[in-house]
């Protein structure tokens, strides 16, 4: 079973260093949104790089349509990959829905994780009464029903969108790993993640944090990089990226990778 | 014969005669001359309160949104319907036969069906106040609605239709017979009723089996919350779980719903029989009421209860305390509240193996309240904290995609369907026969693995000589290959042998085990020669080139038939007797337009079987598919094919076809295609149409003239240049199929930048035909910026800041690489490469492909690099020159390409006295500054921000190149070169590094050519030699003329610069000449007067005198 799920979700381990590194990518990418951070990482992290199972370097069969339905399935395949490549003690680094995962992970293996690097996360991204999450349910099913009608035309409006920052190779590697999710897939995992809501656990996380958030990010508010500051249960500290877009990796590499540098330091 | 619809109407009820109504009105609407099912199914869809919708709806059976999946069946119906041939418009389209016979076979199923006629019957009755219908003609049958429509969806037609559009109409007729229990809309419920699947007509526990035709269902809608806290449940300790988040209390709910209603599934043996108690509600009632005697009651229950499960070992209790916030009070209730925690906290003890509590809280700092107040809860009440995030979960399963969605997924056809799949990830193994032959290859392989004991098995070497990120795409595509070969290999072995094994399961499957994949219809004899295929045959180059075009074109199986013949025409024309049934078997596949595996040159299989994003229609092939073939036949086959002169014209005219589509397709492709054929330094006739003037490269003396025709103060560098380029060229022809990494490699060492470059320019016109063949980058600019004011960065694209954004300079390079597979690549500063770059170069001097950051790679071993570095270290034979020199290189670098203007003043005294000689050169600073002041202000509000950027660039570059200073000892401008480095470079921590990794580089490079410092001294003075003669010709002996030093800066950057021979005379003698003439025309020039040239700071020069880079006029002031 480990060995399968480490085959079929393509986790890899690279580079030579004592500490474990992991980096997880986002909704609508797939581990390779992290080639421009890892070369200036290996030579000091064994960074384990896998695919979650919604990406579309995965194959779609993988994806089971009645287990993924709340984020702790994802949560269990880290866990079990982690358990599988033998690692007791991680720094990990999540974007987007992995860093909910992380989040999550943390709270139900708190030792395994040395420190949590959260980049554009957000608890919830729906809107609430005391709570800005950025966006508004029927924003939402707005969005959806675009996905649905036309998946093609959907990437291409959202990933410049999303991207933000006017990098046109960044766009168009997002629009790429965003385009090879099985529309449905896609539709599903984003139905997931805006159902889901991390508020009330994030007290629960006991594992130091960084925030990591850009000066304009389309699908997170600045607020709510202060919302996980006050509210997760560690340490945690957050830094905002000059630049906009919701895709550091991808737009400022360099300037993410100062930041990540200096969050693994510490 | 079709019958009249008043003939049809009567065999049916009102309800299905409206239908039957509607669907002629379709008919008619068309034109079309009959009525048949499909107009039925059309105005069916469209009724208002359509049942056949519902019906579609409820089955809730497809992977896709069935908003979407109706468009596609809407779709589908309309485009059917429109291949109906159309007549001449009819009143009322006859009823056709095929609908006439849905109707007479609904009217005969009703009939055996009489229970449930019966009951639709009374049913509509009520439903439907004037349904007289069935009194009044009870001698007829009269057909309801819902068999009609089941007999319509009994046409093949219309089955099709529905087929095409992702429903199965028998799910659709299911749904049909049985009604919906209740008609509520929220997911929750659906995933309450057990969805309805053909064995669960039989209902039943046993029917359950068999629903695994479709994808099975995890627990009959379990939602993952539920598994979860059952998850908690069964623990030994911390067993009663509280739910935390927002969603906490929903999933509660639904939790303790599903378990009163016994459902199957959420508590298994252990749990069985277990009892959900609430004292949710008596808990709300004292906090509103402040009664708490039907707590006390409650809690009584609880204990009998428990007490009786107790006794007979089973059972037991959920107790269900609701939302934690409601526990948290202050005053009299508090007092309440203690006491409950408390009584809960003796029962836990009492009966904690047959208790559970169970609630939910919104946040952690709620419970975190409640905890302080009672320290102890979480021990007492033996509590888990389980995070809830969601609470809506069971949505839309997967299921049968519509062939108009599968359009969209690319190759979907091609996976296994869903119920033939082994899911790693549900750990289902199945054991797969493999057949003789790949078992035979398995077991050698894991004999390898066995014996040597290392971790790297024959797939782990050969990806080993890939790039990490090649390496990656090999796992993407050769899920064989897998994950084995990460670092983390101790901890790996034992699952390697698995992997080993599958990887020969799976490769066996594919191949042979034709039934996975429907469509690849491969014979026997095509997937023999593909295995046999293997290293024995490796010497044969031919069958190899032909191995790689064939990977090349089933890497590609959508590419447009047109161009896989031609491919196939050229490969046919390659391919020898010898290869021809491998070739013919290999048509067969292309025409299929499958991929099959292909073995690589190292006897490892490689299976390119098609990914979904392959075909991303937005045309970037992502990384995954670069074949992992590439350069490994690069020299032997040239050289193979260079003494036969024939294959290498076709294998040309081969790479032609490849590039047309190389740009459309992928850029991988595009370096794979240079593999194919073409070196450097093949000979004359191969080297392609556009060398004008060519030359024999073997010929030292002759690369040696030309090169010291364009750089003629260079005399050593030139030699050895030539030298280096001319023995390289030997060695190549010499060893075939030798490896010679990092032979194409030059290093440029000293000062001279202009110098170097005009040797690789050179280079590149002798060596490619063209000085278009020549990739210039400058590693020690970040991002390469021209400087539009500079006269040595104005030769750079004005644009190319624009194309740089976002990129690495790594991958810049790539692309520059990709667009000029032959070229003599310049890396100028190459010790001020940034991390990305040094990785780079490191894995291009090894291996001969040049990486991208996304581990694209390009094949470097048709170009000449040439990494230039300022520094002199470890060179004997450079002497630094401790002269105060006036011009450092790095002052005239600098020079900026102002516009230039002439003053005209009269002679101050110490000019007079000083003055002997026609013409000086001074910092006449004060009057430059002065008279530009105005216009640089408004050059600044006009161009402020380029200038600044300029500015800002141009302080950047000059920090650097300060620390080259000449004048410097060695020592001194080694420390100063590693401090600029670290500030320099990127990444701050790892600059230490590459002190290290620029001496191991330099020590791979073939050849290390040092550069002497350029006399510009001696160009000054002949400067000033030229328009001090100038001078006197045109204003007379008289007049001085002043030049400001930075002015001659300028130009003598020019003239070093410039190429052309005799530039510079040309420009005093016209530019100058003229400006000094019409000069002594405008002031009447004397003796006395003092003619000063300045620069115009901030002005950029607009026009610029031919082959030099200087201004074509010069202000008159």
């Amino acid at each position: 079973m480990g060995y399968n799920l480490l085959e079929a979700l393509n986790v890899r381990v690279v580079g030579s260093g004592d500490r474990y590194l992991v980096l997880a990518h986002g909704f609508g990418t797939d581990q390779s949104v992290w080639q421009r951070i890892l070369p200036l990482f290996t030579p000091s992290f064994r960074i384990i790089l896998y695919d979650l199972v919604c990406a579309g370097s995965v194959n779609p069969d993988h994806f089971d349509f009645t287990r993924y339905t709340t984020l702790d399935p994802y949560v269990d395949d880290l866990l079990n990959i982690l358990q599988a490549l033998g690692v007791e003690r991680c720094a990990y680094v999540g974007h987007s829905v992995s860093a909910m995962i992380g989040i999550l992970a943390s709270i139900r293996r708190p030792q395994l994780f040395s420190k949590l690097i959260l980049i554009g996360a957000s608890p919830r991204f729906l809107n609430d009464e005391d709570y800005h999450g950025g966006f508004e349910e029927g924003e939402i099913e707005k969005v959806f029903s675009a996905m649905e009608a036309n998946y093609e035309a959907w990437v291409n409006g959202f990933a410049p969108l999303a991207v933000g920052a006017d990098v046109p190779t960044a766009v168009r590697e997002f629009s790429r790993t965003l385009f090879n999710m099985r529309p449905d897939i896609s539709l599903f995992v984003s139905r997931t993640v805006f159902n889901s809501d991390l508020r009330g656990v994030l007290g629960l996380v006991r594992v130091p944090c960084c925030v990591i958030q850009t000066a304009r990010d389309v699908s997170v508010p600045a607020s709510v990089a202060e919302y996980l500051r006050t509210h997760l249960g560690g340490r945690t500290t957050v830094e905002i990226l000059r630049t906009e877009g919701h895709l550091p990796h991808l737009t400022a590499p360099a300037l993410l990778a100062q930041v990540l540098r200096r969050a693994l330091a510490r | 014969m079709p019958t009249s619809v008043t003939a049809a109407r009567q065999f049916l009820t009102e309800e299905a005669a409206r239908a039957l109504d509607e669907a002629v009105a379709v008919a008619r609407r068309r034109s079309h001359a009959q009525t048949t099912s499909l107009h039925a199914v059309s105005a069916l869809l469209s009724l208002p309160s359509s049942t056949l919708r519902d019906a579609c709806t409820r089955p809730h059976s497809s992977g896709y949104p069935s908003r979407l999946q109706f468009r596609a069946l809407e779709l589908s119906v309309g485009v059917s319907l429109d291949r109906l041939p159309s007549s001449k418009s009819v009143e009322d389209p006859p009823i056709s036969n095929s609908l006439m016979a849905a109707i007479k076979r609904s009217q005969a199923s009703q009939r055996r069906h009489p229970e449930s006629y019966h009951l639709q019957q009374l049913h509509s009755s009520n439903n439907n106040s004037n349904a007289t219908g069935c009194s009044q003609t009870q001698s007829i049958m009269k057909v309801e609605l819902k068999y009609f429509i089941l007999s319509i969806l009994d046409d093949p037609i219309v089955s099709r239709v529905f087929g095409e559009a992702g429903f199965r109409s028998c799910d659709i007729k299911l749904a049909l017979v049985r009604p919906p229990v209740t008609q509520v809309s929220s997911r929750f419920s659906r995933a309450h009723c057990p969805p309805i699947f053909l064995c669960n007509l039989t209902d039943s526990v046993s029917g359950r089996v068999g629903y695994n035709l479709m994808f099975p269902r995890q627990e009959d809608g379990v939602d993952e919350n539920c598994k979860r806290i059952r998850e908690v449940m069964v623990k030994k300790t911390g067993k009663s779980p509280l739910l935390v988040g927002v969603c906490a209390m929903e999933a509660l709910r639904a939790f303790t719903e599903s378990l009163t209603k016994g459902k199957y599934g959420i508590l298994d043996d252990d749990l069985s029989g277990l009892i959900v108690i609430s004292i949710e509600k008596e808990i709300n009632e004292f906090v509103n009421e402040g009664n708490d005697e039907k707590m006390g009651l409650k809690l009584k229950e609880v204990e009998a209860v428990l007490e009786k499960s107790n006794g007979s070992g089973q059972g037991g209790v959920v107790l269900h305390f609701g939302d934690l916030k409601r526990l948290i009070l202050d005053g009299v209730l508090a007092d309440f509240v203690t006491s409950l925690v408390l009584k809960l906290t003796g029962l836990m003890e009492v009966y904690g193996r047959r208790l559970w509590l169970v609630g939910a809280v919104d946040s952690v700092e709620i419970y975190r309240k409640f905890s302080d107040k009672f320290p102890s809860i979480e021990k007492d009440w033996d509590l888990h904290l389980l995070p809830i995030t969601s609470s809506k979960t069971s949505f839309d399963g997967a299921y049968p995609k519509s062939s108009l969605m599968r359009s969209f997924v690319p190759f979907g056809g091609l996976f296994p369907t869903p119920s033939d799949l082994r899911s790693p990830i549900s750990g289902r193994n199945q054991s797969i026969p493999r057949c003789n032959l790949c078992n035979e290859k398995y077991e050698q392989e894991l004999d390898a693995v066995m014996k040597s004991g290392s971790t790297v098995s024959v797939a782990d070497q050969y990806s080993e000589n890939l790039p990490s990120w090649l390496r990656m795409a090999a796992v993407d595509t050769s899920k064989g290959e897998g994950v084995a070969k990460t670092n983390a290999g101790e901890s790996m072995l034992s699952a390697k042998v698995l992997g080993l094994q599958k990887k020969w399961n799976d490769i066996c499957q594919r191949l042979h085990c034709t039934p996975t994949f429907p469509k690849l219809d491969i014979n026997p004899s095509v997937s023999h020669v593909s295995i046999v295929d293997d290293p024995q045959f490796s010497t044969d180059k031919k069958q190899r080139r032909g191995d790689d075009l064939s990977i090349n074109e089933s890497l590609f199986p959508k590419q447009s038939p047109s161009r896989q013949v031609h491919m196939q025409q050229n490969f046919l024309q390659k391919s020898t007797a010898s290869i021809s049934c491998t070739s013919k078997g290999r048509n067969m596949n292309f025409l299929s337009g499958l991929s099959l595996a292909q073995q690589t040159d190292k006897g490892v299989s490689c299976f390119h079987y098609p990914q979904q994003s392959l075909s991303s229609s937005s045309g970037c092939t992502p990384s995954s598919f670069v074949p992992p073939v590439t350069t490994d036949l690069k020299l032997g086959t040239i050289y193979a094919s260079t003494s036969q002169g024939s294959i290498t014209a076709k294998s040309l005219n081969h790479k032609e076809n490849l590039r047309h589509f190389s740009g459309s397709v992928s850029a991988d492709f595009d370096a794979n295609s240079e593999t194919t054929s073409h070196q450097f330094a093949q000979s004359p006739a191969c080297s392609g149409p556009t060398s004008g003037e060519q030359f024999d490269l073997g010929d030292y003396k002759s690369i040696r003239k030309v090169l010291a025709e364009k750089v003629g103060w260079q005399d050593d560098a030139v030699s050895s240049v030539s030298q280096a380029v001319s023995q390289l060229k030997h060695r190549y022809q010499s060893s075939r199929g030798m490896n010679c990494k990092g032979d194409n490699w030059l290093t440029f060492f000293g000062p001279d930048r202009v110098g170097k470059k005009r040797i690789a320019s050179a280079l590149a016109e002798v060596l490619f035909g063209s000085r278009e063949c020549l990739v210039s980058v400058d590693l020690s600019s970040q991002a390469k910026v021209g400087q539009s004011n500079s006269i040595f960065e104005c030769e750079e694209l004005n644009g190319y800041d624009v194309m740089s954004r976002g990129k690495t300079v790594s991958d810049l390079i790539a692309e520059q690489l990709r667009k000029k597979p032959y070229s003599v690549v310049f890396l100028e500063n190459v010790d001020k490469a940034d991390y990305g770059v040094q990785n780079s170069l490191d894995l291009a001097i090894r291996t001969g492909k040049f990486p991208d950051s996304c581990g694209r790679e390009i094949s470097i071993n048709n170009m000449v690099i040439i990494t230039t570095s300022a520094m002199t270290k470890g060179n004997i034979n450079v002497f630094c020159e401790k002269k105060d020199t006036k011009f450092p290189e790095e002052r005239i670098l600098g020079a900026k390409n102002w516009q230039m203007q002439i003053l005209v003043g009269s002679v101050s005294d110490d000019v007079c006295k000083r003055k002997d000689t026609g013409v000086w050169v001074t910092a006449i600073k004060e009057a430059s500054t002065s008279v530009s002041a105005n216009k640089r202000k408004l050059v600044d509000t006009a161009e402020s921000s380029e200038l600044e950027k300029a500015e800002a660039q141009e302080r950047e570059h000059k920090l650097p190149r300060s620390c080259l200073d000449l004048n410097f000892p060695v020592e001194e401008e080694d420390e100063g070169d590693t401090d600029t480095r670290s500030g320099q470079s990127k990444s701050e921590s790892l600059s230490e590094s590459s002190e290290s990794w620029l001496a191991e580089f330099f020590r791979q490079v073939y050849k290390k050519i040092h550069f002497n410092p350029f006399d510009f001294e001696g160009l000054a003075d002949k400067i000033v030699k030229e328009i001090s003669t100038q001078c006197e010709r045109t204003v007379g002996t008289g007049v001085v003329l002043e030049m400001d030093e930075e002015v001659m800066v300028q130009i003598v950057a020019a003239a070093w610069f410039s190429e052309k021979k005799g530039a510079l005379e040309d420009w005093v003698s016209k530019v100058l000449g003229r400006s000094l003439a019409e000069a002594g025309h405008k002031y009447e020039l004397t003796p006395q007067s003092v003619v000063k040239l300045v620069a115009c700071e901030g002005v950029v020069v607009k026009e610029q005198a031919p082959g030099i880079r200087l201004p074509a006029e010069i202000n008159l002031k």
